[in-house]
């Protein structure tokens, strides 16, 4: 088993190599570095694209040097250059070759320090991945030994979030970091119950009845957890309350060496990460980095 | 054991602020405002006119002033209840900690009536629209049996149907109407009747004024008995009392501010329309603003614009309506007043789904197969009895609990309430008879229910959570005592 990252061969950045380290410390896997460039399109004899090869060649070759030069004598990795029509296709082509526990992705250049913001590549292997994708936040930085402390479950409330729980105890175990199982929910504007004359904290009890419900079934999870062997440590089940998502998602609390674990949506029933509207704003408002997974993934 | 009299009276103790949301007051008179004219116009004026001016002849202007100084009234009363009591939520929530069990119950079901049977009627109302520009735009209509509900020729309203089913999936998936759509469908709808008053004013006639009254003063209460319909929503204001700035002040302006705006639109257009189309013609027809702009223009685009934006205004209006009658489910299936089904929460959508297929249903199923003067007479009904019992309510708690520290008190009081209380009463007595026997027979039903479900369910009977005669009745209010059975 392995980790693969896939780097970014136009830009050089350390923060997806820290995850990739923590991560590979913390599974005790090999870790493999994948730098994917153009193919030659169309394929031809005459050999016109050449130059335009080397140059791509040249510029993956820089990248991984520079992982490499990170990663020093620190941490045992594979470089891989491959070649694909696309970053995303050859990403996909090496997830399904590799069969790595998780593919590593980086932030996209223009987001705001400490969050995640999902380039196009991340955004459609978030819908295409066959296996769990772990995201960066711009400038993360973690030690190159570090390991991961606690995973934070996302739970939904569906019986593939309560998989999802199970498979990130596992791993958390394997890891030797706590687990704990966080929801999380808006608080609507008041405006909407006044102008409907139910008044203006009419969505309260409703969430209350949420925070209940959630409750309980987070604690009959976490009997499940329990009965695990290998079993990790697990926290209380928290619940994050906010105006925003961003509010909410601050609201439970983060440290160092955390990780978000999040399942892809319920409504597909493949074999793939296909993240729901819920997921994707708590991945982009994720002060962690957030992993990923797709619902039927025989992960950890 | 706890006798009948006792259950009925017994109060819902209001719960100490937690601490987790402080209501601040953050809403000035202004935005006030906006939320009374926001949640009033273009619930009925779209349609109302069709039915209430067959019953009064031009002096529908009058039946509008009656009907929006009796809402005024109401509304004000309402606003003194809501301040007494730190609890957020509609009439039926103020009336369970201020006037007791009984009289909840009985506001509740008044409320389904200016919830349930309002957003019907407005959906078959935006099914006219619909129907009317799918006509001016494509050159066809639905055909009747599509569109109608049975009573008119029709086998079921589908139109309106399919917009209930919409406002379900999308109260499902959690959708609220955010306050930028709002202010957008308020300027609409203002911008819409406003173009119907400039538009329809050039085809004034005022022959059409001869007969001014032609069914006495009569004629005009019951017409304002239907128009009280377009009046629903003035009390939003009310419930926004908590959050209000310096509510003493705000409030009162406010409710008047919007009732002033409001009724000026509203007999704008009723002046407008009369002048412009034979009061006669106004019997049966439907999207009738829309009609009328097309007779004075003789070609169909103003009708086409007003028939837009009367769809798009709608819509809004049929979500917010069944989301508040879905959350005031909510509150009673908490308080153990009706099934417990209406008070579970689905994890992923966090929203009440059940409750909202429930009430949808219900909404649909009455939009589909009843006529639309007979859901806007309900809707009136209801409404009308709902502020009755909140000014009787205003009076006794005045008695009762002189001390109380009230946000707000009414301006003139007794006069206030009493006149309140005459305008409800004097209109209700002028709707059709069926229609007040089928609202008693409405309230009775619910009473029973209330007799042998609510009355053991309720959170307040002893062994259930709030129940237990060791829970600190919390200032306030002073709760009737369980023990001596005493009853003040």
């Amino acid at each position: 088993m392995s980790v693969l990252v896939g780097v970014d061969t136009g830009r050089r950045s350390e923060s997806v190599l820290a995850l990739a380290a923590q991560l590979a410390n913390s599974l005790q896997t090999d870790l493999v570095v994948a730098a994917v460039v153009a193919s030659a399109w169309p394929p031809s004899r005459a050999s016109v694209d050449h130059e335009w090869r080397e140059h791509h060649h040249a510029a993956a070759n820089l990248v991984l040097d520079h992982a490499a030069s990170v990663f020093g004598g620190q941490v045992k990795a594979r470089y891989l250059l491959h070649e694909a029509s696309s970053a995303r296709r050859g990403l996909l082509e090496l997830a399904e070759q590799e069969a790595p526990d998780a593919l590593v992705l980086g932030s996209s250049g223009q987001g705001e320090t400490g969050r995640i913001a999902l380039g196009a590549v991340s955004e459609a292997l978030l819908h295409a991945s066959p296996v769990p994708v772990a995201i960066a936040p711009v400038g993360y930085r973690a030690g190159l030994d570090s390991r991961i402390v606690r995973l934070t479950a996302g739970y939904g409330g569906t019986e593939a979030a309560e998989d999802l729980v199970l498979g990130a105890a596992t791993v958390a175990a394997r890891a030797g970091g706590s687990l704990r199982i966080a929801s999380f929910a808006v608080r609507p504007e008041a405006e909407t119950g006044i102008l409907s004359g139910a008044g203006g904290r009419a969505e309260d009890p409703v969430l209350i009845e949420w925070v209940e419900q959630i409750r309980r079934h987070a604690s009959a999870i976490i009997d499940e957890v329990e009965e695990l062997d290998p079993r990790p440590r697990v926290d209380d089940a928290v619940i994050g309350v906010g105006g925003s998502w961003a509010a909410a998602i601050d609201d439970i609390g983060w440290g160092e060496g955390e990780l978000l674990v999040v399942g892809s949506s319920s409504l597909n029933p493949i074999a793939r990460v296909f993240l729901g509207s819920h997921g994707v704003k708590i991945v982009r408002n994720s002060p962690v980095p957030a992993l990923v997974v797709p619902r039927a993934a025989a992960w950890g | 054991m706890t006798s009948i009299a006792q259950q009925l009276l017994r109060r819902k103790p209001i719960p100490r602020e937690s601490g987790d949301s402080p209501l601040r007051r953050t809403i000035g008179l202004f935005p006030l405002m906006a939320i009374g004219i926001s949640a009033t116009i273009g619930t009925g004026i779209f349609f109302i006119m069709s039915q209430a001016v067959p019953l009064a002849g031009p002096a529908v202007v009058w039946s509008f002033v009656i009907a929006g100084i009796v809402a005024g009234l109401t509304a004000l009363c309402y606003a003194e209840l809501a301040g007494a009591v730190p609890v957020s939520g509609s009439t039926y929530s103020y009336a369970f900690a201020t006037l007791g069990e009984g009289t909840a119950m009985v506001v509740g079901a008044c409320l389904l009536l200016e919830y349930a049977v309002s957003a019907a009627a407005v959906a078959v109302g935006w099914s006219q629209y619909v129907n009317e520009l799918i006509g001016n735009l494509f050159g066809w209509h639905l055909p009747a049996a599509l569109s109608n509900a049975p009573e008119e020729g029709g086998v079921v309203n589908l139109p309106a149907v399919i917009l209930v089913a919409l406002c379900a999936v999308l109260l499902i998936r959690g959708t609220r109407e955010s306050v930028l759509t709002n202010a957008i469908m308020v300027c609409i709808k203002i911008a819409v009747l406003l173009f119907f008053i400039a538009v329809g004013v050039t085809g004034w006639n005022s022959d059409h004024f001869a007969d001014f009254a032609p069914y006495g003063i009569g004629g005009i209460a019951a017409g304002a008995g239907v128009i009280f319909f377009s009046f629903v929503g003035l009390d939003a204001v009310s419930t926004a009392g908590e959050e209000a700035k310096n509510p003493r002040r705000n409030l009162p302006l406010a409710i008047i501010g919007a009732l002033l705006v409001v009724i000026t639109l509203y007999i704008g257009v009723a002046v407008v329309g009369i002048g412009a189309q034979d009061p006669k013609k106004f019997e049966n027809q439907e999207a009738g603003l829309s009609e009328i702009l097309t007779h004075v223009i003789g070609s169909s685009w103003p009708g086409t614009v007003l028939a837009a934006g009367a769809v798009i205004s709608i819509f809004s209006v049929t979500l917010v309506t069944i989301y508040g009658q879905t959350r005031i489910l909510f509150a009673m299936a908490r308080d153990g007043m009706v099934p417990k089904v209406f008070a579970k929460v689905n994890e992923r959508t966090r929203t009440p789904i059940q409750n909202t297929i429930i009430v949808s249903t219900v909404v649909a199923v009455l939009a589909g197969v009843i006529p639309i003067n007979f859901l806007a007479e309900m809707t009136s009904i209801g409404t009308l009895a709902a502020f009755l019992v909140v000014s009787v309510g205003l009076i006794i708690l005045r008695v009762r609990e002189p001390e109380l520290e009230r946000g707000f008190r009414v301006p003139l009081y007794p006069i206030t309430p009493i006149l309140s209380i005459l305008g409800c009463i004097w209109i209700i007595t002028q709707l059709r008879p069926i229609t007040i026997a089928v609202f008693a027979i409405w309230v009775a039903v619910f009473l029973v229910f209330y007799f042998f479900y609510g009355r053991r369910r309720s959170i307040l009977e002893p062994g259930n959570e709030l129940g237990d005669p060791d829970v600190p009745f919390t200032a306030v209010v002073r709760q009737p005592s369980t023990h001596d059975g005493v009853e003040r």
